[in-house]
């Protein structure tokens, strides 16, 4: 019975413990934390994280990298924010962009791919690139000028369950299907495993990329829109700290930077733990900035658990020999 | 070269074709700004210019020797800012400067010995673990903080933000370091480090301690050109140095140094840092909003890794000679 129990499904399992014994610290600490309406808007803003942490997981399953997923959050709302200040219609605001985080994911997708430089370098570039357009067009300020129509869906609720979090399930629930059902996932799969075997085993591997980089920028303008619906409003600040809480949560569960390994269930879960632990920081009363410094600890120490334990294991070799 | 050195060899000597195209583009830029922008050739503007080059340019001439090990310094502008937020501290209580300075300097060598000592320690890619560390330093100075300034600062601080200095100061930190990677042992070994790190610890070098010096050396180069800012500004402010690990990164890679490492040159870095800064300069100059500063030092970046890419991939084949 031992082997069905695989690293991945342990590291689920410990983080629903630890969310679990983070929400029974938190009811304890704090009696306003288990009400509905604190449970509800801690849904809500997770929605658009979420999304990311989908986004992410994807692209570190493929062996890639985005760090630019904050910025192209921000531009998405910018575009359907001007768009309705156009005059457009509300389908045409949405459709634009879309579009623009798929165009952002495209550009990635051909340095990465036709230039072969490395993901980290590219998206860090073209996240300063969009941020600094997002900058230069919005100035600072806001925009609010968005149609009821689309500002209620953030007031909507399905069996008592915030609409925003409905998309983000959706969301999941398709990229699961996506990596589990499809060729195409079993080729994301391959890709970031070994992409050398994969493409000698006939993996179309440059589509692939090209897939997963515009699917990424598709879904942090998702992201995006989600933010707008909930903050109502386009801000040029949004998404500043995405790619550090998006990607220490998608590594907290248990998806490998190296590619090849990942689960979008642990990716959620971990985004959870993280908002819980925000949450609690604000429900304490404490300086927000200590979230940043936890968060930053929490990524090192993950991402370096096999590093951290190669030492001791060694250590351990070397008693057991002597 | 046989016994004679003479300081042109200790110099050029390495510096290899790399660097002149950007020569080139530095004159196009001050040709092309001479005639469209009047003022360009006031001397407070290139005092000006000369004081933004320095401050970046010291922090590059660090993210060089990182880049060259074929790792990456995301923390740099957290160091900075944490080095003159947490050491600036003893100033509204009247320490003097011969122990402000020290303690900004000490700082920064320890963070980014603590840099060193985690990457070499957790086998995560340098840009994961900085990408913490920024978070956690910038973290750590505004919960200390709590965000206010340092204001007003005594006068013999901004001694060394004055005229030339600033520029003087980093000619200074180029020429030493065009020494260290041309001339000495560390250098060598940087250089080796970022052509193939296994293959050199298979030849005996001690890749972990050079890891853990070129971070300790970057943090060092860091909260000294937060030293260059603060006496520049005046203040000391907790958000000193956002986006600086973007713009050292720009400086590094137009300057021709490769960011797969083991190949570049900190002379480059110099002349990436000046274009940078004229470039920029320019752009204020002619009321270009500062907002859109990053779309070009972004354009820039995406175009210098670009072409290192193409020069890369057409030499596969043939034996790339490194340096």
């Amino acid at each position: 019975m031992k082997n069905i129990l695989t690293s991945q499904t342990k590291i689920i399992i410990a983080l629903i413990v630890i969310d679990a014994v983070i929400m029974v610290f938190l009811t304890l600490l704090s009696p306003t934390f288990l009400t509905y309406g604190n449970i509800v808007s801690l849904l809500t803003r997770m929605s658009e994280l979420g999304v990311l942490a989908v986004a992410v997981t994807l692209t570190f399953i493929s062996g890639g990298f985005d760090l630019s997923i904050g910025a192209v959050m921000a531009f998405s709302g910018m575009i359907a924010g001007y768009s309705t200040l156009l005059g457009l219609p509300l389908f045409f605001s949405i459709l634009f962009a879309l579009l623009g985080g798929a165009v952002i994911g495209l550009a990635n997708a051909l340095l990465v791919v036709e230039l072969r430089l490395q993901p980290f370098v590219v998206t860090l570039a073209t996240m300063t690139m969009v941020r600094s357009i997002v900058y230069g067009f919005m100035r600072g300020k806001t925009i609010t000028a968005f149609p009821d129509s689309l500002l209620s869906l953030g007031d909507k609720y399905v069996l008592g369950i915030p609409l925003l979090f409905i998309i983000l399930v959706l969301c999941a629930i398709l990229a699961f299907m996506l990596l589990k059902k499809t060729i195409l996932g079993r080729y994301i799969f391959a890709l970031g495993g070994n992409e050398r075997t994969a493409f000698l085993s006939g993996v179309p591997v440059r589509t692939m990329k090209y897939f997963v980089y515009v699917l990424s920028g598709l879904l942090s303008a998702l992201a995006g829109l989600l933010l707008v619906i909930r903050i109502r409003a386009a801000i040029p600040d949004a998404g500043l700290n995405a790619p550090l809480e998006v990607i220490t949560a998608v590594v907290i569960g248990g998806t490998s930077i190296k590619g090849g390994k990942g689960s979008l269930l642990g990716s959620l879960l971990g985004v959870f733990a993280m908002f819980l632990l925000i949450n609690g920081f604000s429900l304490l009363g404490l300086n927000p900035f200590w979230s940043v410094i936890i968060l930053g600890t929490v990524l090192i120490v993950v991402v370096g658990q096999e590093g951290i334990m190669v030492p001791f294991i060694a250590l351990l070799h070397r008693k057991v020999r002597s | 070269m046989n016994g004679k050195k003479t300081i042109s060899w200790y110099l050029f000597n390495g510096v290899k074709f790399r660097e002149f195209p950007i020569l080139l583009y530095i004159l196009i830029m001050v040709l092309f700004f001479s005639f469209t922008t009047p003022g360009f050739w006031a001397v407070r503007n290139f005092e000006n210019l000369s004081r933004q080059i320095a401050v970046v340019g010291i922090v590059s001439t660090g993210m060089t020797l990182v880049v060259l090990t074929g790792g990456i310094d995301l923390s740099v502008g957290s160091i900075l800012a944490f080095s003159i937020s947490i050491g600036g501290r003893g100033i509204p209580l009247g320490r003097p400067m011969w122990i402000i300075y020290p303690v900004i300097l000490l700082l920064g060598t320890l963070l980014g010995f603590i840099n060193g000592v985690l990457i070499t320690r957790i086998a995560v890619p340098a840009l994961i673990i900085t990408l913490g560390t920024m978070n956690i330093f910038r973290g750590i100075t505004m919960v200390i903080t709590r965000g206010i300034y340092i204001t007003p600062i005594p006068p013999e601080y901004t001694l060394i933000g004055r005229g030339y200095l600033p520029f003087f100061f980093l000619l200074i930190v180029i020429l030493l370091f065009m020494f260290v990677t041309l001339r000495t042992r560390l250098g060598r070994n940087i250089y080796a480090i970022g052509g193939g790190e296994q293959a050199s610890l298979y030849s005996g070098v001690p890749v972990v301690k050079y890891k853990v010096v070129v971070y300790t050396l970057s943090g060092f180069l860091s909260a000294f050109s937060g030293l260059i800012l603060v006496g520049r500004s005046g203040f000391i402010q907790p958000q000193a140095g956002v986006g600086y690990e973007m713009n050292a990164i720009a400086a590094v890679v137009i300057g021709g140094t490769s960011i797969f490492g083991g190949s570049g040159s900190v002379l480059g870095t110099f002349f990436g840092a000046t274009l940078m800064g004229l470039i920029l300069t320019g752009l204020t100059m002619q009321a270009v909003d500062p907002y859109w500063q990053g779309l070009v030092t972004g354009i820039l970046v995406v175009l210098a890794i670009s072409l290192d890419s193409l020069r890369q991939i057409r030499g596969r084949g043939q034996l790339i000679s490194k340096r």
